[in-house]
């Protein structure tokens, strides 16, 4: 059959669907039967299934003439999907074709949800088409064999790359196809994404830096433009001092006219706290929506989740509290409307976000922005612009992941065993590890053979051994069983089940949170207050509460950062506001006249509506203009805070506040606690700080950014949490068995504990290197701090000595979450802290 | 530093080893030796050097007081039987002093090994109104040592500064002694009225 023939199979099946293929649909069609591989720019909803189901499908007709009569034994295809609940979807999809066409291909499914009984049956025999998760792609290359039943793959689709794309999950990915690459012969590589500021770089990340299979390769685009609208919802009532963590509940009741209004509506929470007291408070004050409400969250229990989401498809609820839980996923056309609660922090989570609303084609997404504090507007006013010109964020890969790597050569010594050099040239022509040199290669494998760097007596270090032909093989039964539970790279905190006393699973929750618990003890989880009765056997045993007051877990890893795109567009809407605010001959506040002069201006209904705390804020202080660094200085009960306000996102304020920090530290003896959010940074002392002396030292310099950086203490601090991931990735950490209580609790240890011992006695250790260098290159965002140290290089500093905190101030100096920084010796702090504490 | 119980005196260490003058013995809680090899042994690459720094700390604690007896206060052996043992054997054999092993719940290693090497093993031990156990107890009459909980002290400050550190955590009758070992971790402890707390910095004890 030639193309023009399968071609027409395809463009009458979709005529019985009374659809019409989109061009995008066509040219990957037309690519793949070429031959090439290649990279989909492609929404969510719009088709991408088809757009690459359909020419495997139609290249196995083409390959196998007698295909109606003899079915096909052994996988063509994996379809890769970061979230599990996708796979049914696809699965769905990918089977109507075949069916309604005749063509007798299986589909399968495997992931964690997978029976055994299912995987025992896939062991024997792999469904054609396998939809699966990176994760599982793994554990199939943990299993014996795996190269024979690979070989007959012709295609591996990575679906929503971009999601894997920043993660370690994107790694595995990139593991996986090396190895694949070197076993089926005719493969070719296809990934889906959303948009993203780096396409280019995503599509050479899936294939492989150099390699053949990128030089084969097309980035096609769907070129699907949606409509968003953005609407701000503005309190009538400003408050002056813009608190943070207010949750937005004091807009509440704005929402419940646009829930009624429309068939679905989602209210997107950043934190799962927030999302549990929006759901909790909307039921109190509105007890007529229970029953058309529900949530949905991480942490809630599976079953909940997917009755969750079909209720949504089904259209019987009005409204669902959700988290990013829910930014992923299957199609929900009923969803109307959209309430992101909080600024979402980037622009493409955003865009993403009003795109789970208005799903037909043509329709237009509509999403409600409620500020959770006043200074929020100005980033919906900021969200406004970027919508306008999709000013969307790149995804930043990993490089030199080595605790990802630890984790994939145990795997393949665990399932038949590997040869180094074999698999060294794969490792070069990925993207990850494209500058893996032969030196840190070998301390890999010394790592993981010797748990050392060289051979010591009296060792009895156990993991991969080398055999006689050297061959890198795991042959001890317990090494193997204990790495493929391990498998993965998503690290969660410890969790415990919670369940009622009489029996029903609610769900799970972070250890921490329960510890600091009694039982008696009232919190809220999934919707309902909870009494605490016992713990055991990590399991939280509770009984319903009456109740009210009750204390709602917080979830670690809820706090997001500004991206560059979004801080730099956050700038330009407050260097309009200070353009105007300097102008005081004409625009001072107290004039009668000045509101008119003001709605003349073009500013957005955002910007206008906070004038009263600009009007607060100008009084002791300045909103800060494109050449202006602003200073505040003032003091409290608290101490002396010293606030920055570089507006650069909470992750390159972190970096910059420890790093200037440090700096002082330099000058002289003084111990400060540092708090930063998407604004700025303060840093407090109980001492006095001379500014002007941090003013004429050049503190702001970028010069000697990375040692400086490094040496101050907080650097360690925040590699020591990196650590931790690295640590269980590695397989440093064993987290347990399922669902054991932990039989080996001998060898159970916080990685904390790791970290100092490692940073004590094994400075040179790849694993703990790697902890600074994420810690330097995904945390603190080196490169952004230098390009906003530059920015700042070129702009005047404005010190203000103010008498009070000022509203800007304000959100920054009531966080709590600190980190602190120190030059001076341990005993002296200590004996300070101790005189301070006499004088109370 | 120097503290009195009683009209009896003891030195505290930077180590987390309390010295008794009077006894001139030594008390040293939670080495958990064993332990680092044990994970090693387990395919958990924890660095070695860690393992001579556990041998070395307690070759200083004994060189520096020089005492006559020294008793662990349980915990000694973290794990089953491993290479360190070995390195334990040679380490006792060098000892002039009399070695006295509390048992505690991880000691789990036979007591003839500990008896073939000359440590006496006991369920705890009563000297005048002292008592040492592993587990802290509380008995009428008899002032406690004990381990096992590894204590820690959280320090907080102006300017929200805070710290936290291996402390001897001291009750009206009991003294819990911090963790030896370099492999260990702790427990924050919240000291009530009637507490002190010796807080451990590198090479000072400092009350609080």
């Amino acid at each position: 059959m030639n193309n023009n023939e399968l071609f027409h199979i395809a463009d009458s099946w979709f005529k019985n669907q009374a659809w019409k293929p989109f061009p995008f649909q066509k040219q990957v069609w037309r690519a793949y039967l070429q031959g090439k591989n290649g990279l989909l720019n492609a929404p969510t909803g719009s088709g991408k299934t088809y757009a690459l189901w359909v020419p495997i499908v139609l290249d196995y007709i083409k390959n196998n003439p007698d295909y109606k009569c003899k079915p096909h034994k052994g996988v063509l295809a994996i379809w890769v999907t970061p979230l599990r609940a996708l796979s049914v979807e696809i699965k769905n999809s990918t089977e109507r074709f075949v069916d309604e066409i005749g063509v007798p291909l299986t589909v399968g499914i495997r992931t964690g949800d997978t029976s055994q009984k299912e995987r025992a049956a896939q062991n024997r025999s792999l469904p054609n088409l396998l939809i699966t998760t990176p994760e599982s792609l793994q554990l199939l290359l943990a299993s014996k064999g795996y190269d024979k039943k690979f070989r007959s793959l012709t295609s591996v689709v990575t679906d929503e790359w971009h999601e894997l794309l920043g993660s370690k999950r994107g790694i595995q990915m990139e593991l996986a196809l090396s190895r694949i690459k070197s076993i089926a012969p005719n493969l070719r590589i296809w990934g889906i994404s959303a948009t993203i500021g780096n396409l280019d770089q995503a599509r050479e990340v899936l294939l492989g830096t150099g390699s053949k299979a990128y030089e084969n390769s097309v980035l096609i685009k769907a070129k699907i433009k949606k409509k968003i609208t953005v609407k701000s919802i503005i309190p009538k009532k400003m408050e002056i001092f813009p608190w943070r963590g207010h949750l937005g509940l004091h807009l509440l009741e704005e929402v419940i006219p646009i829930i009624n209004k429309s068939k679905t509506t989602l209210l997107f929470t950043n934190t799962r706290s927030q999302c549990e007291i929006w759901y909790q408070k909307i039921l109190e004050k509105h007890p007529e929506l229970a029953g058309e409400m529900a949530m949905h969250h991480g942490s809630i229990n599976k079953k909940t989740r997917v009755w969750v989401e079909n209720a949504i498809r089904d259209a019987t609820l009005k409204a669902v509290v959700c988290t990013s839980s829910l930014d992923l996923g299957v199609d929900f056309a009923p969803v109307e409307t959209i309430i992101q609660i909080g600024g979402p922090k980037g622009v493409a989570r955003f865009i993403q976000r009003a795109g789970r609303s208005g799903h037909q084609p043509g329709k237009e997404s509509v999403i409600y922005f409620l500020p959770t504090h006043a200074m929020e507007l100005i980033e919906a006013s900021a969200l406004q612009q970027a919508v306008k010109a999709q000013k969307v964020e790149d995804r930043i890969p990993y490089l030199n992941s080595y605790d990802v790597l630890v984790q994939y050569l145990t795997t393949l010594a665990v399932s038949d065993g590997f040869y180094p050099e074999e698999i060294y040239q794969e490792l070069i022509t990925t993207f990850c590890y494209q500058s893996l040199t032969h030196d840190q290669f070998g301390w890999i494998l010394n790592f993981i053979t010797l748990g050392s760097q060289s051979l010591q007596a009296y060792d009895e270090f156990q993991k991969v051994e080398i055999e006689e032909d050297g061959r890198f093989k795991v042959n001890n039964r317990g090494v193997a069983m204990r790495h493929r539970l391990q498998i993965g790279t998503i690290v969660s905190d410890a969790v415990l089940t919670v369940k009622f006393l009489k029996g029903g699973y609610l769900g799970s929750i972070e250890e921490w949170f329960i510890s600091k618990l009694k039982p008696g003890d009232v919190f809220t989880f999934a919707g309902r207050n909870l009494e605490l009765f016992r713990i055991k056997n990590m399991q939280v045993l509770v009984k319903k509460s009456k109740q009210r007051a009750s204390v709602v877990p917080s979830w670690m890893g809820g706090r997001m950062s500004l991206s560059s795109e979004m801080s730099q567009l956050l700038r330009e809407e407050l260097y309009a506001v200070a353009e105007l605010l300097n102008d005081r001959e004409e625009y001072a506040l107290d004039k009668p006249d000045v509101l008119e002069k003001i709605n003349a201006k073009p500013l957005s209904r955002e910007l206008k509506s906070l004038m009263p705390i600009f009007k607060r804020q100008v009084k002791e202080s300045i909103v800060p203009a494109q050449s202006q660094l602003l200073i505040e200085t003032f003091k409290t009960r608290e101490g002396y805070h010293n606030v920055f306000y570089p507006f650069e996102g909470r992750f390159v304020h972190e970096a910059m506040g420890s790093l200037l920090a440090y700096r002082i530290s330099l000058l002289t003896p003084i111990t400060f606690s540092i708090a930063f959010n998407d604004y700025g940074f303060e840093l407090l002392s109980d001492q006095k700080l001379d500014m002007q002396q941090v003013l004429d030292n050049d503190l702001f310099s970028p010069q000697f950014l990375k040692s400086d950086l490094e040496k101050s203490l907080n650097a360690t601090e925040m590699a020591r949490r990196k650590f931790r991931d690295i640590a269980v990735i590695a397989g440093l950490v064993f987290t347990g068995y399922p669902n054991k209580l932990i039989k080996s609790k001998h060898l159970q240890s916080s990685s904390q504990l790791l970290f100092s011992v490692f940073k004590d006695y094994e400075p040179g250790n790849l694993l703990l290197q790697q902890a600074y260098t994420e810690t330097f290159e995904h945390q603190l965002e080196e490169g952004r701090l230098q390009i906003a140290l530059d920015r700042i290089s070129s702009q005047d500093i404005i010190w203000k000595a103010c008498t009070k905190p000022t509203p800007f101030s304000f959100p920054i100096i009531t966080d709590r979450l600190r980190e602190k920084l120190s030059s001076e010796k341990l005993a002296d702090r200590i004996k300070r802290m101790l005189i301070s504490l006499e004088k109370l | 530093m120097e503290i009195t119980i009683g009209d009896t005196l003891f030195t505290l260490h930077p180590s987390g080893a309390i010295f008794w003058p009077d006894q001139k013995m030594v008390m040293i809680a939670d080495v958990h030796l064993g332990k680092i090899s044990h994970f090693r042994k387990f395919g958990s690459a924890i660095p070695q050097k860690a393992i001579e720094t556990n041998f070395n700390r307690l070759s200083v604690v004994v060189s520096y007081f020089n005492p006559d007896k020294i008793c662990f206060l349980g915990d000694l052996f973290h794990s089953t039987l491993n290479s360190e043992w070995g390195m334990f054997e040679a380490w006792v054999k060098n000892q002039s002093s009399t070695i006295i092993l509390i048992k505690g719940n991880h000691d789990i290693i036979s007591p003839s090994l500990f008896s073939k090497l000359g440590i006496q093993i006991e369920r705890e031990l009563l000297i005048n109104q002292f008592l040492l156990t592993h587990h802290p107890e509380k008995r009428d009459g008899l002032f406690n040592f004990s381990g096992h909980i590894h204590p820690g002290i959280k320090i907080r400050g102006t300017g929200r500064q805070s710290l936290s550190l291996p402390c001897f955590y001291r009750q009206p009758n009991q003294l819990t002694l911090p963790a030896f070992g370099a492999f260990t971790g702790k427990f924050l402890v919240t000291p009530k009225n009637g507490d002190a707390i010796y807080a451990i910095t590198e090479d000072e004890v400092i009350e609080i």
